[in-house]
Order: structure tokens, then C-alpha cells, then sequence
């Protein structure tokens, strides 16, 4: 391993030491697992829908808590960072400041899979204890669920590097928020008919639209996701990270620490 | 030849300040500066003098305006020279959830060091800085002493050429700073070389072998404290005892205060046998006579005083 690599993988490291002795990071993971536990009751109030429901709520409380840790932890990797001045000394070793951001970016998806990893074992204990054996169909909602909670971390880590730790929360939520219902934001003229066209067009060309890596309903309803759907996915959310990233590194690397 | 371990020339930084109407406030201007290998050089200015701007210039925490500095004649975006210097920043912040153990651990990490080696460092580390019963403790735990103590220590991890101190006396209690004064003096004798920033003088005149002053982002002056300071006599201190009041009549005498039941003059130097005449003749006696040089703070005062900043500026913290 090249000494950039390796130096980047013991940031990665730490911040995977770091995250997993946060404390919120346990309240959301013990509350998705129980969210999903509780689909056994409401299954049981409908006739003949339970498993759909669990399915639902069970993919639907990772999509939600894993979104939650992806905003609240990966803005506080860099902003908490920059506030507290914990990288002074770290910057002042051979390290540079683009090893730190992808370092940064590296263990918090790597603590994102192994939540994720986690929920969906909550998920399959669940369906498990209705009788049920392991669904392979849910591994792709999984999958394509993680690749938008990754493209979420970079940017939370992207609006860090440029502004405070509460306006970057804001900022990264009102983006995935918008990215989900990207087909509001494309027709916000008939929404809002003061709103100019131009706004519309440019949000919803460059906001990624969020939609396209939720496949829940799908597989709830038994419906396979073919792999070249799940291979674009990971293109579409390659492209955009990687511009993210991109633009959270330039801003990082020419920033003052005072 | 071995190249300087930092040489500075004309380096310039200005923060933009008001969010409206911005300006830029200049925060160090053409410093020129040079470090000699295994000297302890004192970087001494009040507060906002930009001892701390220039600190995070040279490690790349900010950029500069203009002007350049090279450790071990290597330019600062190289990162070959990162390897030889170790910098303490000011108030250090070192990972709360982390222990001492771990973040050095860490720390070694950074710089391509075996386990072996990190394990080994660690232990000498925390030895070294007093930290050994605490290094399993979590860092949040720690007083503002422990962590500059830990500070410290990270700062050393590389075994350094070149120590960069940003006020490593702060925050201390009298056991603490008397241990990193002795650390210091014991990396000097190991050959390194020691730019520290202090705004405390006595820590500069008992620590340092040169000292630069700064004032209001511009160099005062660099040199031995021989250099910088008046070398004669200021005045001369005499204690005397078993007097009354009236010997602020006597010519010479620029001050008198009482201490108990014994009396302080402050006596020009050439006025001292009329002094001590006049001490006998009124059945005193003379106790002790010190003669009093100029000290770095007696220099600062006038320097402040001289440019209109009053000596009040030299602030605390």
C-alpha cells in the first residue's frame, strides 16, 4: 500500500473509531431496528399484507436512520473538526488536507455499511421470526439505498467545508429532500407559478434526484431488480459523488484555519 | 553544509474582517526571519501580535499573501521537511474520545511508523511527559494541563529537528511549566532546535538563547537579550532599615516606598555614597544594594509606550 493510502486508511480508521463511539449513533440504530420489529403488529392488522409491510417499514427505517447519520455525523466529521481545531496538529504531519477529507469520507461509508449491515440483519431477524427464510431481492434495495446514503455523506462533508455545522445540516437535508421529490422540483411553476423556470430547471439538473436509488416498493412486491439496473445506479451515484467530493476537496484545500 | 532549520522572508497575511463592508486587517507583514540549528529562539509579542498567525503560516494552516519560508531548505509545500518538524499549536484540542495511548498510536500512523516502533514511541512519550498513569484514560477526561501535555507529545512523536511551540506554558500549573521548561532546555541539549511563542517574558529570558519581537504583525527586533536589552545599569535598589520618612529629599533618590518596617529606595547609580551618607547620618543602616538592568518587560513597556499602544496592551492569556 503507497504511503497516501495507507495514511488516508488510518484517517478512515479513526473515523470509524470516532463514529462508533458516538453515542447517537446507537439511539438511531436501536430505533430503526425497532421500527422494523414493530412492523410484526401492523402486518398483523392487515389481511394477507404483513409481509409487505415489513418489507416497507423495515427498508424504509434504514433509508430514514441511515439518511440521519449520514447528515449528523458527516457534517460533524469536518465541521467539528474545523471548530474544535483538533486538525491543526494533524495537518502540520505528512498529511495532506485532501488524505484528511477522503479519509474523513472513507470511514464514515464504511461505517454507513456496517449500519446498514446491521439494520438489515434487524430486518431479516424480523421476517425470520414470521416464519420466513432470507430474501435476496432485499440486498439490492439495501445496495442502492447505501450507494444514496453515500452520495448523502459527500454532501454533508461538501457544505461543512464551506459553512457552520447547523446552516450544513439544514443545507444537506433541504437537498435530499429535494432530491426525492425531484419531480416536484422539476414542475415547482405550478406549484409555485411566481417561481421562475429557469430555477426549476437548473435545481433539478443538478440536484441529484434521490429517487433513483429507492427500490423498496419494488422488491416489496416481489419484483426482481435486474443487475444492469443496479450497475447504472452505481454509475449514476459514482458520477455524482465523485463531483461532490470534488468540490468539497477544492473548498477544503483553499480554505484559512483561524 | 546543513541547511537552516527555517528561514522566513518577507512573509505577509491579512484576514478580511466585516461581513458587508470587508477590509483587510493586516495581521503580519514582511517578517524576515531566521532560526539557527539547536538554538532556542523566543518569539515574544502581546496578544494579536501575530505570533500565532505566523505559526500556522509555516504549517500550512494558513496561506500566505506573499513571501516564502523554507524548513531545512525545502519549500513549504514540500512535504519531505513535515518529517522533521513537530508544531504544538495554541489551547491544543487533541480528539476527546480517543486515549493518549491511541491518538499517539494514531499519530505514528500518520507519519508511516511500524507497530512496533508506535508502541514504543508511545511509551516513551507519556513517560516523558508525565502522562503514564493516564494513558488509558479517555482525553475528555483531562485537565487543560494534561492536554497540553498530550500536545506535547504529539508534537514529538517524529522525534523532531524542530520544535514549533505556540505558548506551550499556557494552561499550565508551576509543576507543569516547570516540566516543559526542562523539557525544552533537554531537547536543546539533544541538539534540536526550539521556535516557541510566549507572551509570558520571563519565560523568553529564561529559556531562550535569541529572542524575536513582534509588534502589531511587524518584527521589533531579533537578537540575544545582551542585544536587544540596555546593558548598563538602570538604576540600583537599596534596602535600608531603622529610617524615617525624608529620604526622597536626598538628591538621587528617584523613589521610596515602605516594606514593613524596612524602606526601598530606587537610587540612580552615580548617587549611591550621597545615599548611604545620608542613610547613616539619620542612624540608619544599608541592608542590601542590587543593581537592576532592563528586563525584556521593561523593554516592551517603553517600546509600547513609544509607539502609542500603552503598556496595558501586553494582555494576559
Amino acid at each position: 500500500m503507497g504511503r497516501g493510502l495507507s495514511r488516508v486508511a488510518a484517517v478512515a480508521a479513526n473515523t470509524f473509531r470516532e463514529t462508533v463511539r458516538e453515542r447517537v449513533l446507537y439511539n438511531l440504530v436501536f430505533f430503526a431496528i425497532l421500527m422494523t420489529a414493530s412492523g410484526l403488529l401492523l402486518g398483523q392488522l392487515s389481511i394477507r399484507q404483513d409481509e409487505k409491510i415489513l418489507i416497507d417499514i423495515g427498508l424504509g427505517a434504514i433509508d430514514l436512520f441511515g439518511t440521519l447519520i449520514a447528515v449528523f455525523i458527516g457534517v460533524g466529521l469536518v465541521s467539528k473538526e474545523i471548530e474544535r481545531r483538533s486538525l491543526y496538529p494533524l495537518l502540520a504531519k505528512p498529511l495532506s488536507r485532501g488524505e484528511l477529507f477522503l479519509g474523513k469520507f472513507a470511514g464514515l461509508v464504511f461505517t454507513l455499511l456496517v449500519n446498514v449491515a446491521v439494520m438489515m440483519a434487524g430486518l431479516y431477524a424480523t421476517l425470520a421470526a414470521t416464519g420466513r427464510g432470507v430474501e435476496p431481492r432485499l440486498l439490492a434495495a439495501a445496495y442502492a439505498t447505501l450507494l444514496g446514503l453515500v452520495l448523502v455523506v459527500a454532501i454533508a462533508m461538501l457544505f461543512s467545508t464551506v459553512t457552520s455545522s447547523v446552516l450544513a445540516s439544514v443545507l444537506s437535508v433541504g437537498v435530499v429532500v429535494a432530491g426525492r421529490f425531484s419531480d416536484v422540483v422539476r414542475h415547482m411553476g405550478e406549484v409555485l407559478p411566481g417561481a421562475p423556470r429557469w430555477l426549476s430547471e437548473v435545481l433539478y439538473a443538478v440536484i441529484p434526484n434521490f429517487q433513483n436509488f429507492d427500490f423498496k416498493d419494488r422488491v416489496a412486491y416481489g419484483d426482481p431488480v435486474p443487475a444492469s439496473v443496479l450497475a447504472w445506479v452505481t454509475v449514476y451515484a459514482a458520477a455524482y459523488v465523485t463531483v461532490v467530493l470534488a468540490v468539497g476537496l477544492a473548498s477544503f484545500q483553499s480554505r484559512d484555519f483561524q | 553544509m546543513e541547511e537552516a532549520p527555517l528561514v522566513v522572508r518577507g512573509l505577509t497575511k491579512s484576514y478580511r474582517v466585516g461581513h458587508i463592508r470587508q477590509s483587510l486587517r493586516p495581521a503580519l507583514t514582511d517578517l524576515d526571519l531566521d532560526v539557527r540549528a539547536g538554538e532556542i529562539l523566543g518569539y515574544v509579542g502581546p496578544n494579536g501580535s501575530g505570533k500565532t498567525t505566523t505559526l500556522k503560516l509555516l504549517t500550512g494552516l494558513l496561506r500566505p499573501d506573499r513571501g516564502e519560508a523554507r524548513f531545512f531548505g525545502l519549500a513549504l509545500g514540500a512535504r519531505a521537511w513535515r518529517h522533521r518538524v513537530g508544531y504544538l499549536p495554541e489551547h491544543p484540542y487533541l480528539y476527546d474520545y480517543l486515549t493518549p495511548v491511541e491518538y499517539l498510536d494514531y499519530v505514528g500512523r500518520l507519519f508511516g511508523m511500524s507497530a512496533a516502533r508506535r508502541r514504543e514511541r508511545t511509551r516513551e512519550l507519556l513517560a516523558l511527559v508525565g502522562l503514564e498513569r493516564a494513558s488509558g484514560t479517555p482525553m475528555r477526561r483531562f485537565s487543560k494541563g494534561m492536554m497540553q501535555r498530550a500536545g506535547l507529545a504529539q508534537a514529538l512523536v517524529n522525534d523532531p529537528d524542530l520544535l514549533l511551540l505556540d505558548e506551550p506554558m499556557s494552561g499550565l500549573d508551576p509543576l507543569g511549566r516547570r516540566l516543559v521548561r526542562n523539557l525544552i532546555l533537554e531537547l536543546r541539549r539533544a541538539g534540536k532546535t526550539v521556535l516557541f511563542s510566549t507572551h509570558i517574558l520571563s519565560d523568553a529570558e529564561t529559556l531562550c538563547d535569541r529572542v524575536a519581537v513582534l509588534r502589531a504583525g511587524r518584527l521589533l527586533s531579533v537578537g540575544t537579550l545582551g542585544e536587544i536589552l540596555h546593558p548598563d545599569v538602570a538604576h540600583l535598589e537599596v534596602l535600608v532599615g531603622g529610617v524615617g520618612e525624608g529620604l526622597g529629599a536626598v538628591g538621587g533618590v528617584v523613589r521610596q516606598e515602605a516594606v514593613g518596617e524596612r524602606t526601598r529606595l530606587e537610587v540612580e547609580e552615580g548617587a549611591l555614597g550621597r545615599v548611604i551618607g545620608a542613610v547613616e547620618a539619620t542612624g540608619g543602616r544599608v541592608l542590601s544594594v542590587l543593581p537592576v538592568r532592563q528586563s525584556l518587560e521593561d523593554y516592551f513597556v517603553s517600546e509600547m509606550a513609544g509607539s502609542g499602544g500603552g503598556a496595558d496592551a501586553w494582555g494576559e492569556g
